[in-house]
């Protein structure tokens, strides 16, 4: 690009910052409505900060409800599923970890067959990928519940497992196969000509060199387990298979919860994606646009 | 040796993709409700699932809300998406910097916790968004932005471009790169101004990842649920039914109709599904 001009670049920096205030603007509310109570919610409806702060809102949840600090001191009525939050985080961390292997280990399998073997049955199957990728989950639910109804996996992690991973497995082979596509074919052919078999092949030469694209995969695959919550909301209603969006949904339209509780529940289930991202934002950006523009 | 690498995936995928896509369609003809579900006989039922859906006023009405939704979010995020990438690519700014850095913020957001944060900031009695507008002298009284029946379909689809904008503008910035700078030399020597610049030389060469967009996002925003639940739950009124929502309304809550709850998640997968093919055929034709 060219340099611009000096009045041209005031005006891209005015830009910029309207885009940051607009970028940052839900996550400051998320966290100054986590740090105050109900009342100086309720006292003052104008100001943008509250008087006072308080971690109250926190202790009750990490405490799962032992400790209510001072301004719960008052209250009698805690929603239960408040009191499910490590569990729900342990689900979380259960069902996005199991997933995210699961989706690399058979979408690296089938994105490599796609590569790297010309079949025409193979040819079809990335196509029946690519729309399989456009499936809105809704339309799933309905059959999945009656199925997993029928085979007794409601109300497991199995079944959210089993469900998440076909449901994310076709977008996973589409992130992946360009990257297999990238890794010269002649490295393999040297190991094969070696005695290694096509899959020995496989897993020692091509897979090692993939780590890139496995890391951005295995990030995004991470990261949509993480915020997924028609599967398990309506595959599981016992509170001990809940995972954290289950659990926020389920605060939604309870009168008696209060706000400030619930943004706080919301940061801490965000923590932990917003890390993610920012730590391997590299992965992620090269992921995304390897799984919706590259063959 | 190609079958076998790929039998894991197909196995999972036939059992979670291909078998309830069929059975979509199986119990959008067969009378199930939660009757049928018990006894575990689902009788056969024609298309009067289809029929009484087209009958239903709230459908036609929650079609409708879906296309305007769509439309508003998809427009807004193409516009916004290339402006915005076309400000991050100024890396001569440090505030450009900035907000490259900051841009993927929003996907890291879980959709549920975004709804619920959105709910706060629109509430109509401490909401954080009048809150900055009183402090900032703009409004003098609070707004009921996602109260009114009249905006509430426009409040929701702030937070969902809010969330979703990152991709688009991810996806444009990549092709922002693959642009040759000399076109926009030998541009500026022929006396091109700024503006010239991106009509004659940016516009047309963004093309191809604008229709990538475009499709992707229109079809992802035709099945939006997680805002809807989070914010609004279809209300005021029925103002903001969408179509995710009414198969999933239809179907999990009392009198649990879910032949009628699958007939017209069908007729959402019919609509994306055309989408998709145009998909296929305009990316991945390579492959074919």
């Amino acid at each position: 690009m060219l340099r611009p001009s000096r009045t041209a670049r005031i005006l891209l920096h005015l830009a910029n910052l309207v885009v940051i205030f607009f970028l940052l603007l839900p996550l400051f509310a998320v966290a100054i409505g986590s740090l105050q109570s109900e009342k100086s919610l309720q006292a003052n409806t104008r100001a943008v900060l509250p008087d006072e702060y308080t971690l109250d809102n926190y202790l009750v949840i990490l405490t799962a409800g032992e400790q209510k600090g001072r301004i719960f001191e008052q209250t009698t009525y805690l929603p239960d599923n408040i009191k499910h939050f490590f569990r729900a985080f342990a689900n979380s961390t259960i069902v996005a970890l199991s997933v995210t292997a699961l989706t690399l280990a058979l979408g690296s399998m089938s994105a490599y067959t796609v590569v790297r073997m010309r079949y025409r049955w193979i040819a079809w199957l990335m196509q029946a990928n690519v729309v399989a990728r456009f499936v809105p989950i809704i339309v799933l639910m309905i059959p999945l519940y009656v199925t997993m109804r029928g085979w007794g996996l409601l109300n497991s992690l199995a079944g959210v497992i089993v469900a998440l991973t076909g449901f994310l497995l076709p977008y996973a082979i589409l992130i992946l196969a360009p990257y297999f596509d990238s890794i010269p074919q002649e490295l393999e052919d040297a190991a094969r000509i070696d005695g290694c078999t096509r899959f020995k092949a496989f897993l020692k030469v091509t897979l090692p060199l993939s780590t890139p694209g496995l890391s951005s995969c295995g990030v995004i695959m991470f990261i949509i387990s993480w915020h997924e919550l028609l599967i398990p909301l309506i595959l599981n209603s016992k509170p001990e298979f809940m995972t954290l969006p289950v659990v926020i949904a389920s605060l939604v339209g309870d009168v008696h919860v209060f706000f400030n509780l619930m943004m706080a529940i919301c940061l801490l289930a965000l923590l932990p994606s917003v890390v993610l991202v920012l730590l391997l934002q590299k992965y992620v950006v090269e992921g995304l646009a390897a799984g919706a523009v590259k063959g | 040796m190609a079958l076998l690498m790929n039998l894991p995936s197909l196995a999972v995928m036939a059992l979670v993709l291909a078998y309830p896509i069929y059975y979509a369609g199986y119990l959008s003809v067969h009378k199930v409700g939660i009757a049928e579900i018990r006894r575990g006989v689902f009788p056969f039922y024609d298309w009067q699932n289809y029929a009484r859906l087209f009958e239903d006023e709230l459908f036609w009405l929650s079609l409708q809300n879906t296309a305007i939704f769509t439309f508003v979010t998809v427009s807004a995020e193409i516009v916004l998406a290339v402006a915005i990438a076309l400000l991050i690519n100024q890396s001569s700014l440090w505030t450009s910097r900035v907000t490259r850095w900051l841009i993927l913020l929003p996907y890291a957001i879980p959709p549920i916790a975004n709804g619920l944060i959105w709910n706060f900031m629109y509430n109509f009695q401490f909401g954080f968004l009048n809150r900055i507008l009183f402090t900032a002298g703009i409004i003098g009284e609070p707004i009921n932005w996602a109260g009114n029946p009249d905006t509430a379909l426009y409040a929701v689809t702030v937070p969902y471009i809010w969330r979703t904008l990152p991709f688009a503008i991810l996806l444009i910035h990549a092709a922002l790169q693959g642009i040759p700078r000399e076109l926009y030399e030998a541009a500026a020597v022929d006396g091109a101004t700024a503006w010239h610049r991106f009509r004659h030389v940016t516009l047309p060469l963004l093309r191809p990842i604008i229709a990538v967009i475009l499709i992707l996002r229109t079809s992802f925003a035709f099945a939006v649920f997680e805002e809807i639940l989070a914010i609004t739950q279809g209300g005021p009124g029925d103002a903001t039914w969408v179509a995710a929502w009414y198969s999933y309304k239809v179907s999990f809550a009392p009198p649990f109709n879910i032949g009628a709850g699958s007939a017209s998640a069908y007729v959402l997968a019919m609509i994306v599904g055309a989408l998709a093919i145009l998909y296929v055929k305009l990316v991945y034709r390579r492959i074919a």
